[in-house]
């Protein structure tokens, strides 16, 4: 009796030194870093697990690490996970701490709106990438309103002669990015009426949900004619294939694993056919280049939308990468070098040359490399109420496609 | 003073009903449970018919035992943690640690032993988890979610966030072939169901877990080492999340951070709703298998009728209700604890 | 007999079991915690004593403090409720879609609030007390519907909560006291009152032994249900503030309240089987997880060892806990 009772007391004495030694020691090495002025910047991501949120946060370390930024930036990241309060908390904690800039990526388009503000008003500019916010005091970099959904709805539709069973892959039910993809892609859809959606589930942008998600939609409709996808897709590839039997047309987004599906001539065969398109991580880059350029005076930006171009990679443009970039209008790499839920829109010749794979999985930067201006220009993106700001009306041709042409009249 | 102890307060009640139930029509009442359950699912299978034409089909059903194979294994060592009046909430990052640890350091060629080493790893966490448990007193609940939450951050800075490498081929022949036209786990996990059946009901091990339920202080009168007997489930079900993260590493052939997300709730749902009580002492690992094949049929059912998400959820959610009132555990325990009242 | 006597002859004498329940729950225990790690904010963040950050910070946390009060009474009475998190985001919801405007339109609001929780926790209160349901699968149920409505009502995030909840709300009043403050302690306050009557009493009977409390004549059926409803309020309470500080509605807004209010009742010193605890030691959880994520900030520690160390430390706590309560009741329990 009177060994356990001593057990348990050592143990917890141990537990408790090893808190306070660990603490300590994090402790000295906060307090090492911050001897010269350098700008204070604060990555604000949501939560760090998928293939596309690490990407886009390894790359503006790597970014943060390249000459002449590695002399000028403190970068400290933060990672809030899903829960909108602790991002206020985090931004707050960033406001007090003397921040100079913020790069996020915001959980929710409205919850943060009055924290930014206050930030704001005392001096901190906040760049969102890829989802965005409805405060007009913060730059949104994105390609949400680039249109996504009605571009590979379009190239579906033209896939499918204007007729067939689809299925509708979507992304986390209740959020404003997911719906306004499918806003645009059921703008196409519905003016077919040889175009029937058969089912319709929400994937979380996850490959294994997607997977499971189609292989239950399947069940209830082997007979399908093509899968429109988000994030994901390549796990709607996988329920095909498990099913056995013969391959269908799939629009979805940038996984490595999809491209490579989509260029393999077996898989052709099958009857694969489609697009690779979607969310960019490399809008997390181009959105720190930004800001950097603008905290240093370099250009001189007020607060706005900015629009990421729209990638798209129809099957026939898929071009397989030799070295660590896209270099030569290649676009996917091979398997050996990156896993299949790699997102590979990560790199950009022309706004990020600065990257390579080791940015994009290790957060290194690359040897050499030295940060490379900005073109001059910017894209500015079109309103779009509830997603960049707040009781405005989108305009007329919001979903006007852009990538595609209607190959088939409805 | 703490959850060590904690069914001391209800080990009475538990006790005395559960011996009750030995006395009366126990067994054939927990078989009653059991058999329920499986008919609902199928009952569900049925109807889905009026869902689409397509459902109710041979494939469709062993599109369900696949998907189901993962909640089965997990559940399996949720079950004997929940048997013993705990909760483990560290199953997700496991999964991930799991699949994780397959993918990065597995290959075809080493896969045989790089994947029973994972394997225990994951038991070692587990063993953490029952560490803390049983000689620190901690609740159950808080240190798997703390584990849970360690174990993630640890997967993530071992990761940089994006698991590299591929699925070992002897985990995508598990998921992917087929031998006879039925896949091949779906054998496995008939045979992983009778094994945890025999385990949990048939072994002293089992036995001990009820015990150990029912009623911790008899437990330790009647001999029981009753400190290792608790820790072994947290290793059991460490071990049996981390394979479920191999399972989905054989599936879809890659492991993510998050994959693991998914299969929290669901994993205790099938328990309770296989007819274990959440408070430890009774059940049985055949309820819990009939618990994984109903969520999962459901699921695959609900995502076939043409309505919005919203809607769907509210169905979904109706139907686990109505499921869990069809399959009261008290239903006649409550009426037999009226009269001793009166 | 009355319940009190009756739980007179079953325990030990009232005033006494009560501070033995406060000193070994682990309310004072959570409390030094706190004032320590506020201590530590302070010495990492000077500013941290100023009273914009402690608005901002009582702000931030009395969402999951009003909602880990509500998980304790179910908590005492032995049960799960997952139903906090759809009756939050089901509240956010409806405070977002249907904006009354002005302090009477507030006092509407935040009726309709407690009522939808209300509502839900009868139900829960149904499933459980009258049909025998066990609590976890039950409120599980009722969760996943509550998430279900709220995605039928707001498909995506949007809509406004009403200008004078959202500003008012997480102002101060006579610019020192903040408002979320005030109404954590008017819960708390609430709460004191209540654990004092005939229900407050049964719960905890309910909780540490069902058996013997039907037998002194404690309704089970009603106190169970009792417990769930005035969960359900509370939840109400937690949605309706949470409107205030993001004023906007998110349909999945609840879903992080679930682990977290479970933690902070842990936290707290509640027992998580029942019986033992009470709702001043959740809310001060509730104020600890809060906190922890700025202090750590604080500290200069980020990316994912905040993981590492918030999990350290939650245990930390509760062995800290464990020992004082050990210390201070040798003896005393059971």
């Amino acid at each position: 009796m009177r060994l356990n009772k001593l057990m348990k007391g050592a143990a917890s004495a141990t537990m408790i030194a090893g808190l306070a030694a660990t603490f300590g020691a994090t402790l000295a090495q906060a307090q090492d870093s911050g001897s010269d002025k350098k700008y204070k910047i604060y990555l604000a991501m949501s939560y760090s697990g998928n293939s596309w949120q690490s990407e886009a946060a390894n790359i503006v370390k790597a970014l943060a690490k390249t000459p002449p930024y590695d002399k000028q930036v403190e970068l400290t990241e933060v990672i809030s996970g899903t829960d909108p309060q602790a991002q206020i908390s985090a931004y707050e904690s960033m406001i007090q701490a003397g921040a100079d800039g913020v790069i996020s990526f915001p959980i929710s388009a409205t919850a943060l709106n009055r924290t930014i503000k206050r930030g704001c008003d005392q001096g901190v500019k906040f760049f969102m990438y890829d989802a965005t916010v409805t405060e007009p005091c913060a730059y949104n970099v994105s390609f949400i309103t680039a249109g996504f959904g009605e571009n590979t709805a379009q190239a579906l539709v033209n896939e499918l002669g204007g007729k067939g069973k689809i299925f509708l892959s979507r992304g986390v039910p209740g959020n404003s990015v997911d719906k306004r993809h499918t806003d645009g892609a059921m703008h196409i859809f519905d003016q077919y009426p040889g175009i029937s959606v058969a089912a319709e589930y929400y994937s979380y942008w996850d490959d294994r949900t997607t997977q499971q998600e189609t292989a239950k939609a399947l069940a209830a409709h082997p007979d399908v004619d093509g899968i429109w996808a988000q994030a994901g897709e390549y796990g709607a590839v996988q329920a095909l294939l498990d099913k056995g039997g013969k391959l269908v047309p799939i629009t979805g987004e940038n996984s490595d694993g999809f491209r490579l599906a989509l260029a393999d001539p077996k898989m052709q065969d099958m009857g694969l056919k489609g697009v690779s398109s979607g969310s960019p991580p490399a809008s997390a880059g181009y959105a720190f280049k930004i800001m950097m350029e603008v905290l240093t005076g370099k250009r001189d930006l007020e607060p706005m939308n900015i629009q990421y171009p729209l990638p798209w990679v129809p099957a026939a443009d898929v071009k397989l990468c030799e070295g660590d970039t896209f270099e030569n209008g290649c676009n996917v790499f091979p398997s050996e070098k990156v896993p299949s839920s790699f997102v590979t829109e990560v790199f950009n010749p022309t706004l990020l040359p600065e990257l390579t794979l080791t940015s994009a999985l290790d957060g290194n930067p690359t040897p050499g490399a030295t940060i490379q201006p900005l073109p001059e220009e910017i894209t500015k993106a079109p309103d779009s109420p509830g997603i960049n700001c707040q009781r405005c009306e989108a305009p007329e041709n919001q979903y006007e496609l852009t990538k595609v042409k209607a190959t088939v009249q409805p | 003073m703490n959850q060590t102890t904690g069914n001391d307060g209800s080990a009475t009640d538990t006790f005395a009903h559960v011996e009750d139930r030995r006395a009366s029509s126990g067994i054939d009442r927990d078989l009653v449970n059991i058999v329920a359950v499986f008919a609902l699912s199928a009952v569900l299978i049925l109807c889905s018919r009026f869902v689409s034409p397509a459902l109710g089909s041979w494939n469709q059903v062993l599109t369900i035992l696949t998907l189901s194979s993962f909640l089965i294994v997990l559940s399996f060592g949720q079950g004997l943690v929940i048997l013993v009046g705990g909760l483990d909430l560290s199953t997700p990052s496991l999964v991930v640690i799991g699949g994780v640890l397959a993918t990065v350091y597995g290959s075809d060629g080493n896969a045989f032993y790089v994947l029973p080493i994972a394997l225990c790893v994951c038991a070692l966490i587990g063993l953490v988890n029952g560490a803390g448990v049983v000689i620190l007193g901690i609740p159950p609940f808080i240190m798997t979610l703390a584990s849970s939450i360690f174990v993630a951050s640890a997967a993530l800075g071992l990761t940089g966030g994006t698991p590299r490498g591929n699925s070992p081929e002897i985990l995508a022949f598990l998921m992917k072939e087929r031998w006879l036209g039925i896949p091949v786990v779906v054998y496995f996990v008939v045979l992983f169901a009778i094994v945890g059946w025999i385990v949990q009901s048939r072994t002293t091990l089992g036995r001990r877990l009820y015990a150990i339920g029912v009623n911790r202080e008899a437990a330790r009168i009647a001999g029981i080492d009753v400190g290792l007997t608790e820790a072994i489930p947290y290793a059991i079900s460490a071990a049996c999340a981390g394979f479920v993260g191999m399972m989905l590493v054989g599936y879809s052939d890659g492991a993510t951070l998050r994959m693991g997300d998914s299969y929290l709730l669901p994993g205790i749902a099938a328990v309770v709703i296989g007819g274990s009580s959440i408070l430890g002492g009774s059940g049985s690992f055949v309820g819990t298998v009939g618990g994984a094949i109903l969520l999962t049929t459901l699921g695959t059912v609900i995502s076939a009728i043409g309505l919005d998400q919203g809607y769907r959820t509210i169905i979904e959610g109706s139907i686990i209700l109505v499921a869990l009132v069809l399959l009261r555990e008290d239903l006649f325990s409550g009426l037999r604890l009226r009269n001793r009242k009166a | 007999m009355s319940y009190a006597a009756s739980l007179a002859t079953e325990r030990t004498s009232r005033p006494t079991l009560r501070l033995k329940r406060m000193l070994s729950g682990g309310a004072a225990v959570v409390f030094v915690l706190y004032l320590a790690m506020y201590a530590l904010y302070a010495w990492f963040e000077p500013s941290a004593l100023s009273l914009y950050t402690f608005t901002n910070l009582m702000n931030n946390s009395a969402p999951l403090a009003i909602a880990a009060a509500g998980e304790t009474m179910v908590v005492l009475a032995r049960g799960f409720d997952l139903s906090v998190a759809g009756v939050i985001s089901l509240t956010n919801v409806f405070m977002a879609i249907y904006p009354i405007e002005g302090p009477l339109g507030a006092l509407a609001s935040l009726a309709i609030c407690m009522a939808i929780g209300a509502a839900v926790g009868a139900i829960n209160g149904f499933l459980v007390a009258k049909l025998g349901l066990q609590t976890i699968a039950a409120t599980l149920g009722t969760m996943i519907v509550c998430q279900g409505l709220s995605l039928v009502f707001l498909d995506a995030p949007g809509g406004y909560v009403a200008q004078w909840v959202s500003y008012e709300l997480t102002d101060t009043l006579f610019g020192v006291l903040p408002i979320s403050g005030l109404i954590v302690l008017a819960v708390a306050l609430l709460w004191a009152g209540f654990s004092r009557t005939n229900t407050g009493l049964g719960i905890y009977a309910v909780g540490a032994d069902e058996q013997a409390a039907s037998l002194s004549g404690i309704s089970v059926t009603a106190t169970r249900f009792a417990a769930f409803v005035g969960a359900g309020i509370l939840y109400g309470l937690a949605g309706f503030m949470l409107s205030a500080q993001t004023a906007t509605g998110d349909p999945n807004a609840g879903e992080s309240f679930l682990l977290l209010a479970f933690a902070a009742v842990a936290l707290g010193g509640t027992s998580l089987s029942g019986g033992r605890g009470g709702i001043l030691g959740s809310i001060f959880g509730a104020g600890v997880l809060m906190l922890l994520q700025k202090v750590l900030f604080a500290a200069g520690v980020s990316s994912f060892y905040t993981g590492m160390f918030q999990s350290v430390i939650l245990v930390a706590a509760i062995v800290l806990g464990n020992l004082i309560g050990r210390t201070f009741s040798k003896g005393a329990v059971r």
